[in-house]
């Protein structure tokens, strides 16, 4: 896979307060790429230098092949993003919004309308053309967000934290449109987010803590690393899980076993049988993995 | 092109979408004239009446055209000003909802973005002083006061030019704003203070002479004198006709700041045009160059 981002020795510094320290990382096209940390781990920060709207103190950002150095303007030609809060005009309309957008990639009149099409059908966005931004739900103010960071056909779209504060609907809604836009145009996706299971889906993830880079794999890579795997067993006493001799909790209707692998599960269940009757084995959590890698949690856990 | 005209009726738009503002920035200059005919217009008719002296006819066609005069040139002198702050707020408003970011985001240079938030501002405020020059004219015929046509001309130019000088001056002032706290302060401040400093509110002849001589250091007053000079020269034209008010006319001028005074010298119509251009010309630059040196400081 042909490498889209890649970030060298990446540092920015706020006065004292060392935001970025040394960050490397690269980013493939098409892949879901999660980006982890807690509130001040450095991740807006990553991301307004990315988007050329924060100045770096040291390093090296290539975006699509072009040196931020250099072709900034070329580089925000090929980055979506979508904030965190909704920044576009509450008192206009979608149309409106997505115009005055579109127009400063110059995009206007026919290629406008053709494009907006295009998104409309992608997001379903027909019928709130004429709604007024500050009217709409949450989850609709967030695909609107998603279509205007589309509005020049980008080929990266960074999303920060793009379903925090949605309902379950309406994050599923957004997580379809990523999942199309993935599918149909190849597009690479670029994510921050607090809710651990929303990164099990990822590509890979690159987990962030006070700047610097703590772990980075596929999240099956992460798991097996850093979390261990859980075995749990139903319809047993505590004092039968107590002879299996591993740190356990009680989940509803029985215990969970924590195990450092998947053939320490297998070791076990072989050696003690007859407690097995009903059971399954299940990787560790991101949230584990998390917790493990930074020895913090992510508070907008869901 | 495309961007900038698109961010000019960006802007415009959300100006007029936003009722508080609007409705804000319409109803400023017609509270303003209701105060000044029901406070000030007795005041300045006394005074020209004191002026041509005591036994001295002078119609009330004429007298009228002054006193009139008066208010609609201090009305305008005021307006085109007060309501560039108002309506220039948008780009303060852009950084407190973040929309900045979004518009950041995209490939387009600050300086278009500085000119977008100009232009619009120009637009929206002169749309709401010409209206307001409407209504002053409508008062001006309906209480017997009269203006010929290249005067009201002149007048819409003198307020074209304010504007653009207001607008010039707030984007200076405002870029330095992030807050709404901010906005509402320096609102307060300009509202209240610069109708005094322009020569609006009270004739700067009547200020003290080391005063006298700060004031004219600032540009705003010579845009005040030059609306002034328009809106009262149909009057002065029908003094002059009238052999008995003659002698009366310069010193009306002089108390009413038609005629200023630069240490000592007077300031002509022309030098007046030439201080507010070349004023809206070097604050537009100011204005160009802080937006292009804050692009590239964030570089």
């Amino acid at each position: 896979m042909q490498e889209i981002i890649r970030i060298e020795n990446l540092s920015k510094s706020f006065k004292e307060v060392k935001a970025v320290k040394e960050l490397s990382f690269s980013v493939n096209e098409g892949e879901l790429f999660a980006f982890l940390g807690v509130n001040g781990a450095g991740k807006s920060t990553t991301i307004s230098i990315m988007c050329g709207q924060l100045k770096k103190d040291n390093g090296k950002v290539f975006i699509n092949g072009f040196d931020i150095d250099n072709d900034k303007n070329s580089i925000k030609r090929n980055i979506g993003a979508v904030f965190q809060n909704s920044v576009l005009d509450k008192a206009l309309n979608v149309y409106d919004n997505l115009k005055s957008r579109a127009a400063l990639y110059g995009i206007s009149g026919k290629m406008f309308e053709k494009r907006l099409d295009e998104i409309s059908n992608m997001l379903e966005l027909h019928d709130l053309h004429k709604r007024t931004l500050g009217r709409l739900s949450g989850g609709q103010r967030r695909r609107v967000d998603i279509a205007r960071a589309l509005v020049h056909d980008p080929k990266i779209l960074i999303l920060d934290e793009p379903t925090t504060g949605l309902d379950p609907q309406s994050r599923k809604k957004v997580w379809d449109c990523l999942a199309q836009l993935r599918k149909n145009r190849n597009m690479t996706v670029f994510l921050t987010t607090h809710y651990m299971e929303e990164t099990a889906d990822a590509d890979r993830v690159l987990i962030i803590d006070d700047g610097r880079i703590c772990a980075m794999g596929t999240p099956l890579e992460l798991k097996n690393k850093y979390s261990g795997d859980f075995v749990s067993i139903y319809g047993i006493s505590e004092a039968e899980v107590q002879m299996l001799k591993r740190p356990y909790e009680k989940i509803v209707g029985g215990y969970r076993l924590f195990v450092n692998d998947t053939a320490q599960a297998v070791e076990l269940i072989m050696r003690h049988g007859e407690l097995f009757g009903d059971f399954e084995i299940t990787k560790g959590r991101m949230d584990d993995v998390f917790l493990a890698v930074t020895g913090k949690q992510l508070l907008g856990r869901n | 092109m495309s961007a900038l005209k698109t961010l000019v009726w960006r802007n415009s738009k959300l100006f007029f979408k936003d009722k508080g503002t609007f409705f804000t920035s319409l109803i400023t200059p017609v509270i303003l004239l209701v105060l000044y005919v029901t406070f000030l217009a007795n005041v300045y008719r006394d005074s020209f009446l004191a002026s041509v002296g005591q036994g001295v006819q002078i119609s009330e066609e004429i007298l009228n055209s002054l006193v009139g005069g008066q208010l609609v040139s201090s009305l305008i002198a005021v307006s085109c000003v007060t309501v560039a702050f108002c309506a220039n707020m948008r780009m303060v408003d852009d950084k407190v909802t973040g929309a900045v970011n979004d518009l950041t985001i995209a490939p387009i240079k600050g300086s278009v973005m500085a000119l977008g938030y100009y232009l619009s501002t120009v637009i929206t405020t002169l749309l709401i002083c010409l209206f307001a020059l409407c209504i002053c004219l409508v008062y001006l015929f309906s209480v017997g006061g009269s203006l010929g046509a290249g005067d009201i001309l002149l007048l819409a130019l003198d307020t074209f030019l304010l504007v653009m000088f207001g607008t010039a001056l707030s984007s200076v002032i405002n870029f330095f704003l992030s807050s709404q706290g901010q906005i509402s302060a320096v609102g307060t401040i300009v509202s209240s203070g610069y109708g005094f400093i322009c020569g609006a509110y009270m004739p700067i002849s009547s200020f003290p002479q080391g005063l006298q001589k700060v004031i004219s250091f600032l540009p705003g007053t010579y845009g005040t004198s030059l609306v002034r000079n328009h809106a009262l020269m149909s009057a002065f034209e029908k003094m002059e006709s009238e052999p008995m008010l003659r002698a009366a006319i310069e010193p009306i001028k002089n108390a009413v700041d038609c005629n200023l005074y630069f240490f000592g010298s007077r300031v002509e119509t022309g030098t007046m045009y030439a201080v507010l251009i070349i004023s809206i010309t070097v604050l537009m630059g100011i204005y160009v160059i802080m937006n292009i040196a804050s692009s590239r400081k964030a570089r």
